[in-house]
């Protein structure tokens, strides 16, 4: 079907705010008479707390409040398990955990304050890496996580936060049916989101008792839920004012400092802003879960994978409450089975508690991890049953009724295709340009989101249609998404649809932004939207006996009478659907054999898709994302030593620039099967995945060497090459 | 303790009252309210705060507020001229060279001034001069393709 709107490459003229610098993020909100708070954190991984002094402190002029956890009802926050406290209170348990709260007149003397609390600790042993923490006599963090609230039962040592099972079939019977098994285990890092807005937030105070909050959160409905709970208050007394935020990539759910804004705030009686500094966002921002992850695969003679059992250990930090799930524990663990069809499997993931920095949801969460050990194993299974390893995936790849890990059955599978797709864009079968030269594939598949969305639309007495949402825009252009929706639905062109940002006392609830949903859920509450909208239209016309495009007459009379045409949609999308969207990598890289350094040469990756509602923004997730996998792969790491981060600024942590990015060919193939507006399918989450795996087997194709570890850096490389040489 | 610096702004001239440890980029935001100007990394390596200083591009987040007395700054702010976005602006909107925008005003302002130095700048000369300037969602690939097109645009 032909669309008018839908489909076409608009750019971003909802836009215009944020290139002449007058969009006001989170951190540009100022109020009358607004203070600053700063938050003082632990400089100790796992310590007692013995005495804290703020006299020093509220002796500075300017300083207005200083709080410590005696200030505050003990109350224990999370997103889904609630195990952390507002302030530490007797005891810390990572490096850069929150201690105390100061407000000050100004950033500068916030800062200055915050320096001159005096804290006295006493060590505790503490415990840093996931197999060690999990081990008989270690340092236990918490001393009873089966008690928080939203704590699942499972606990096979007091160090697990939770255990997640993906199963099908009999994975023993599956073993015996196997004529080789394999087994290798792979590490991954820290990593941080690298959005460039560190958490900003702005609470207020009416003199009503009404709550304000401004914040870099992507759900304000949840946040408002959060806050209620953290606060003691009814949620109707809290209002959540909707902000563009600066990237979010999974990290801006969290309650973070606005709970001790609205202490400081109360304490003082004026409004409180707090901002993290970056240093602050890579000690303490909920980053990516290091993982360590063996997989073990039982393969027929004829290259068949029959049996796989994962174990995933995700280093999930001193606290769980940044995890959303109700599993409390990473979905893209999922991922252990890849692409393929493996009748008896058995995923386990254990998420483990650390004296390390909690860690979150970070775009694909979990996933990058698992796809960079599942797709390296493959290739190293290949390898040593000396198969082509496309030819091997080829056997094994998904088709039409085959299960997901999670059971689902799935339709419309274009695994193959889109395998065979990257491989004819990437000259995959042409030689390899010359020596040092490798190339790697690797795939995956990403469900489209679910979650709820509510939407308004109402026509204006000048024929315009105003778009009523409360969903924030994260950067991905959802908003445009939805104008171009509803233009559709209603046969506008773009600018005769306008979008309302509301606050959250619009609608009753509404699921926010992440996993990959937006489009899905959103796309359909705007669309139903509009198609209620378009009805009332109808029956109007007919009355009057008006062209049913006679949009203003239509309003003007409906006006006349005291009444507006409007329509509202609540749309509920529960459980993901049947079908998936898979992507699949080629990337050709050069070695340099004595510097073991890594140069990606060219990247190519296959995308299938569902209706494309706007071609700039799909790309523009395809390449961000991409290039998010391609730091994830070979620079981003947030390096620790006994829980403490030495990467603390972006100097040091390691994200790609404008000089790190390669040539890139972007093949897709679109198929209008998705559940979104229009069949669209999700494309936010689809090429950050499989970009490390990629990576890794070009390297590996190159060189001959093998990177079990994250990122991929020279050294890595390097000594590898002279472990090679030292074995030959 | 304070100083008084003179500084124009935008070509507009501000006298302003600042603690001597105040940064440019914190005088701007909070002081002249000019809140365009973001602050990202606060190190001087992500370009957020990216502002021209007598033309030439700063990170205003390491630089002094003292150090623009006497001196002009030109801020994303002051890129339109009369309600007319800068071609660089419309550039990035037409090309999707932005999605989040808090890294905007800072790519747009050193883009501009890339198209200042050099209107015609080949790839490699774009990559160079925009290294200073991180983005995390675009990939770079949308920022190079805006920065082509008004060098196109400045062209015809």
């Amino acid at each position: 079907m032909a669309h008018r709107v839908v489909g076409k490459p608009i750019g971003r003229v909802d836009g215009i705010a944020k290139v002449s610098g007058e969009a006001r993020y989170a951190g540009d909100v100022t109020l009358p008479g607004l203070v600053w708070g700063k938050a003082l954190r632990s400089p100790l991984p796992h310590a007692r707390i013995l005495r804290i002094d703020t006299s020093k402190a509220r002796a500075l002029p300017g300083v207005l409040g200083i709080l410590t956890a005696r200030d505050l009802p003990p109350v224990l926050v999370g997103r889904r398990m609630f195990d952390m406290p507002l302030l530490a209170r007797e005891r810390v348990r990572f490096i850069g955990e929150k201690v105390a709260a100061v407000a000050a007149l100004d950033p500068d003397i916030a800062e200055e304050a915050v320096g001159l609390i005096e804290v006295d600790y006493e060590d505790l042993p503490a415990v840093f890496d996931p197999v060690e923490a999990i081990k008989d006599g270690v340092p236990v963090l918490h001393e009873n996580p089966g008690a928080y609230e939203g704590a699942l039962p499972e606990r096979p040592h007091p160090n697990v936060q939770s255990v997640l099972r993906y199963r099908l079939g009999d994975v023993e019977a599956g073993f015996r049916e196997a004529d080789r098994i394999f087994e290798h285990t792979f590490r991954t890092q820290l990593a941080h989101h690298g959005y460039l807005e560190p958490h900003a937030g702005v609470v207020a105070i009416d003199e009503d008792g009404r709550v304000q909050v401004w914040a870099s959160n992507k759900m304000p409905f949840r946040l408002k839920e959060l806050l209620a709970h953290a606060l003691g208050l009814p949620a109707a007394q809290i209002r959540i004012n909707l902000t563009p935020i600066g990237g979010d990539f999974g990290g801006k759910g969290s309650l973070m400092d606005l709970p001790l804004a609205y202490h400081l705030a109360r304490l003082i009686g004026r409004p409180v802003k707090m901002l993290m500094g970056y240093t602050e966002e890579l000690m303490a921002g909920n980053p990516r879960h290091p993982a360590v992850i063996t997989l073990r695969t039982g393969v027929s003679k004829d290259g068949r994978t029959v049996a796989r059992h994962v174990t995933a250990l995700y280093n999930s930090g001193a606290y769980a409450a940044f995890k959303p799930a109700p599993s409390v524990n990473l979905g893209g663990a999922s991922m252990g089975a890849g692409v393929y069809r493996i009748p008896h499997l058995l995923i386990e993931s254990f998420c483990v508690y650390t004296n390390n920095v909690p860690c979150g949801h970070v775009r694909s969460p979990g996933e990058p991890q698992m796809v960079f050990a599942e797709e390296s194993h493959m290739d190293m299974i290949a390898g040593e049953l000396s198969l082509d390893p496309v030819d091997f995936r080829r056997r094994n790849l998904l088709q039409d009724g085959d299960l997901l890990a999670n059971g689902h059955a799935l339709e419309h599978v274009r695994a193959g295709d889109t395998l065979e797709a990257a491989l004819e864009a990437s000259e995959w079968s042409k030689p390899k340009p010359g020596p040092w030269i490798g190339r790697g594939v690797a795939m995956t598949h990403r469900h489209i989101g679910v979650g709820f969305t509510n939407a308004r639309v109402r026509l204006g007495a000048d024929g315009k249609v105003t778009l009523v949402i409360a969903l924030p825009d994260t950067g991905t252009g959802a908003h445009l998404v939805l104008r171009q929706v509803v233009a559709e639905v209603l046969g506008l062109s773009l600018d005769e649809v306008t979008i309302e940002v509301a606050t959250t006392d619009a609608f009753t609830n509404d699921s926010g932004v992440g996993g990959s949903r937006v489009t899905h859920t959103g796309g359909r509450a705007a669309y139903h939207a509009a198609e209620g909208l378009k009805g009332q239209i109808m029956a109007e016309a007919a009355k009057l006996g008006a062209p049913p495009t006679a949009f203003a007459a239509i309003a003007q009379a409906a006006a006349a009478q005291g009444r507006t045409l409007e329509a509202a949609h609540f749309y509920d999308a529960k459980a993901h659907g049947a079908v998936t969207s898979f992507t699949a990598q080629v990337a050709e890289v050069a070695v340099d054999p004595t510097t073991g350094q890594v140069t990606v040469r060219r990247f190519t990756t296959a995308h299938d898709v569902g209706t494309i509602i706007n071609p700039i923004g799909h790309q523009g997730q395809i390449e961000g994302g991409l290039i998010q996998g391609l730091g994830f792969a070979l620079m981003e790491e947030l390096r620790t030593e006994d829980g403490r981060i030495s990467t603390l600024s972006l100097g040091d942590f390691k994200l790609p620039t404008i000089q790190d990015i390669p040539p890139l060919t972007t093949v897709i193939l679109e198929d209008a099967v998705g559940p979104g507006p229009f069949h669209a399918k999700a494309i936010g989450e689809g090429s950050i995945s499989p970009v490390a795996a990629a990576v890794a087997n070009a390297v590996a194709d190159a060189c001959g060497v093998r990177i079990l570890a994250l990122p991929i850096t020279a050294e890595k490389v390097y000594f590898a090459l002279r472990m090679k040489e030292q074995r030959s | 303790m304070t100083r008084v610096i003179h500084v124009t702004v935008n070509g507009k001239s501000h006298d302003v009252e600042v603690p001597t440890y105040r940064t440019l980029l914190d005088c701007l935001r909070y002081d002249l309210g000019l809140t365009g100007s973001k602050e990202g990394c606060g190190v001087g390596v992500c370009g957020a705060c990216t502002v021209l200083l007598d033309g030439k591009m700063i990170s205003s987040c390491i630089a002094l507020a003292l150090f623009a007395d006497g001196r002009e700054v030109t801020t994303v702010e002051g890129l339109a001229e009369d309600e007319r976005l800068h071609p660089i602006q419309q550039a990035f909107i037409d090309c999707g060279g932005f999605q989040c925008g808090i890294c905007t005003p800072g790519q747009v302002v050193a883009a501009a001034a890339l198209l200042d130095a050099i209107p015609n700048p080949s790839d490699a000369e774009i990559r160079e001069w925009m290294l200073g300037n991180l983005c995390r969602c675009t990939g770079y690939y949308k920022i190079i393709e805006s920065i082509r097109a008004a060098a196109q645009r400045n062209r015809t």
